[in-house]
């Protein structure tokens, strides 16, 4: 069967530096696959492979089954992807954000949808006609979050999702990514969060100065252990 | 299209709601109507002044009373060059150029209120006009409202969000584009406010439509130079910066420099110099006051044996007449060749300077709206020969009077004789052989004709600027 998400033998460069070197990991259809690693390991870069946004310098990138590099449009049209920044409009509400670019990507949304999608990351109702330059960076993560949520596409890419959200939204949160994985959207998400990954994950890949150098899976409906995650992680952080 | 105009949408509510984009778009907009009007209001004034004077002076000088033709070769008379109707947008050379002449016997006069000596002066950089503000100011305000088109998607990390919802980089940049396409469409409100009223004071359309056209291209290669910065450049002051430096080259340096280039590659003397040079060749014609100077023996030979006569007591017709005719051909002639000289250099500086618009799109703007506006260098040129051709006209004419109802001894005592001196008043009706003059611009066709390698210049700016700009979008990155 094919993954919604494959990476095979992976490498980038960017600005001629390696950032991933032979990476391969396969994401399948309602699993929730966090790929685990320090600052400047390659994992943002992985999301804009997969985006397109980054051509590969070795090995393949493929979207439910494609080549990204023969079709991108294709591999962004069945991809939500929420940046680390929360990249929204300042000068808009959520409302307008949310609405341009659904209109961007094509889908025509009713307003009770958006407000569905806002209640579902706890947007303040009251804050939603408010123009984003007013939101702390947590509602501003959340109506990042209500956009990828809005434009339903099967695969979901989170950069640092839980980034200035409080520990509550954290929280809910992760129900939230549960609660669509379950539905069956396959979710990539890049973190150096150990415990929101093992809470939220399917798999944790540990990804260490562009190479895969762990992986864990969860087993017998029991989430990941956090503590060995954490000792792996903080063992090949320091050598 | 519709995402197009999406993205266009959203890029003016941005503006809208950035407080220091209104307030700059408010001053400019204030200025360019204060301008206008006020240009408008001048130039509506010059033109029924100078129609009017032109009037008065053809008036005046048939109201002359009845006296010696030569006299009245010497009160002379005026030709105005009232400004077009389009000089209210772009006076064009008439800031730098005489708008009238004194025409009288013997003499070329110089164009009053200025003096030409370097044609590629002509630019009207020097004081404020619409024609002004929309070469300089409006792509500075393209510059502020548009370096950050693109950069600022990609500095906010909205671009990559953008990309993301399926949207390619070419679609963006044609949405931001047209963003910048409708406040180019509204920055040519006055112009076009402006070439209405020029079409209701007699303009022809073609001229007046083709001008605003002109200012379209223009403005629309600054859009697309603002947003090529904006899709390539990486960060936001560079942009800004680079867009200045750009604007500073096309706007002001090269003109500058097209200026001094185009000076010293053609020395073109001035009217004065000329006049100077030309003074010792003057001399060898002869005094035309002066019938037996003899620089005319080769003349009252000839005109002797045509009239088959002895000496010039005897000929029908009075031989200092046919000197003065004689005389002020000869002098129009050298006059003329010099004139000519003249105006050809400076419109070789001219068509030099106008070259540089391969490097400027500032200064191919120019050559256009002067040429359009009927405000060039070869309008003010053709105004110099038709009203050299009308000084000439009617001095022979007033000559032909002198040489044919004059009696020549009449003429030889009329200081000492009074009744002789009554004898050589002519009639006045004789003033009538000055024609009316007035002087219009050239038809538009000719106008449009002129300005064609300038638009030349201004596509190939703009096929230029565009094709960057689509490259660049094509290869945009996160």
């Amino acid at each position: 069967m094919t993954s919604p998400l494959e990476a095979r033998s992976l490498s980038l460069n960017r600005e001629g530096n390696a950032v991933l070197n032979g990476v391969s990991f396969a994401v399948a259809e309602g699993e929730v696959f966090a790929l685990l690693g320090g600052n400047g390991a390659g994992k943002s870069s992985t999301l804009l492979a997969f985006l397109g946004f980054l051509e590969p310098s070795g090995g393949e990138i493929l979207v439910n089954g494609k080549s990204v590099a023969d079709d991108i449009a294709a591999a962004r049209s069945a991809i939500a992807y929420l940046p680390e920044a929360a990249a929204l409009y300042g000068h808009m509400t959520a409302y307008e954000n949310l609405n341009y670019f659904l209109d961007l990507a094509g889908k025509s949304v009713k307003k009770a949808d958006y407000d569905d999608a806002l209640n579902r990351v706890a947007l303040p109702r009251e804050a939603r006609s408010r123009r984003l330059q007013s939101y702390s960076k947590g509602m501003r993560q959340k109506t990042a979050i209500a956009l990828a949520l809005l434009r339903e596409t099967p695969i979901l890419l989170l950069d640092e999702p839980t980034s200035g959200l409080d520990p509550v939204a954290i929280d809910e949160f992760h129900d939230l990514v549960k609660d669509l994985a379950g539905a069956g959207q396959t979710i990539l998400m890049v973190t150096h969060d150990v415990y929101g990954a093992c809470q939220v994950a399917d798999r944790v890949g540990l990804l260490r100065r562009g190479q895969l150098v762990g992986s864990f899976a969860a087993e017998n409906g029991e989430r990941i252990d956090t503590e060995t995650v954490h000792a792996a992680f903080a063992e090949r952080e320091t050598t | 299209m519709n995402m197009m105009l999406r993205i266009a949408k959203e890029e003016w509510r941005l503006w809208l709601r950035s407080k220091v984009i209104v307030v700059a778009t408010l001053i400019v907009a204030v200025l360019l109507a204060v301008t206008s009007v006020l240009t408008v209001n001048r130039v509506a004034s010059e033109q029924s002044q100078r129609l009017a004077q032109q009037v008065a002076a053809e008036a005046t000088f048939f109201a002359q009373p009845d006296r010696h033709p030569h006299r009245m070769v010497h009160y002379g008379h005026y030709a105005f060059r009232p400004p077009p109707p389009l000089a209210a947008f772009e006076p064009g050379v008439d800031a730098v150029t005489g708008q009238s002449i004194f025409l009288e016997g013997h003499r070329q006069n110089t164009p009053m209120f200025a003096d030409t000596k370097a044609a590629a002066d002509l630019g009207g950089f020097a004081s404020l006009n619409p024609a002004n503000l929309y070469q300089l100011l409006l792509p500075l305000l393209l510059i502020v409202l548009g370096h950050a088109l693109l950069l600022r998607e990609r500095e906010s990390g909205t671009l990559a969000v953008m990309l993301a919802q399926g949207q390619s980089g070419v679609s963006l940049a044609m949405g931001k584009a047209l963003a910048l396409l409708a406040v180019i469409a509204i920055f040519m409100l006055p112009l076009i406010a402006v070439s209405i009223h020029s079409v209701v004071q007699g303009e022809n359309g073609l001229a007046a439509v083709s001008l605003v056209g002109g200012y379209f291209l223009y403005l629309c290669v600054w859009g697309a130079i603002v947003l090529a910065a904006s899709i390539i450049l990486k960060h936001r002051a560079v942009s800004l910066g680079a867009l200045i430096f750009i604007w500073l080259f096309a706007a002001l340096i090269v003109p500058r420099f097209a200026i001094n280039a185009s000076s010293a590659a053609i020395d073109a003397p001035g009217k004065i110099e000329s006049d100077l040079v030309m003074l010792a060749e003057q001399r060898k014609l002869g005094d035309g006051h002066n019938a037996a100077d003899p620089a005319f023996q080769r003349l009252q030979k000839e005109v002797l044996e045509q009239y088959d006569v002895e000496k010039v007591e005897d000929l029908p017709i009075n031989w200092r007449g046919v000197v003065a005719s004689y005389s002020e051909a000869e002098l129009t002639d050298l006059l003329n060749g010099y004139a000519e000289n003249r105006m050809e250099q400076e419109a070789n500086q001219s068509g030099l300077f106008n070259l540089f618009g391969l490097a400027s799109p500032t200064i191919a703007i120019g050559s256009v709206s002067r040429t359009l506006a009927g405000t060039d260098l070869s309008t003010h040129h053709r105004f110099l020969r038709e009203s050299e051709a009308l000084r000439f006209d009617f001095v022979q004419s007033l000559n032909e009077v002198h040489a044919k109802e004059l009696a020549y001894e009449d003429d030889l005592n009329r200081s000492s004789d009074p009744e002789a001196e009554r004898r050589t008043r002519v009639n006045s009706e004789a003033w009538r052989v000055l024609d009316e003059f007035r002087f219009t611009p050239d038809s538009a066709s000719d106008r449009v004709d002129r300005a064609s390698f300038a638009f030349g210049m201004l596509l190939s700016w703009l096929i230029l600027a565009c094709g960057v700009a689509f490259f660049a979008a094509r290869r945009v990155r996160v």
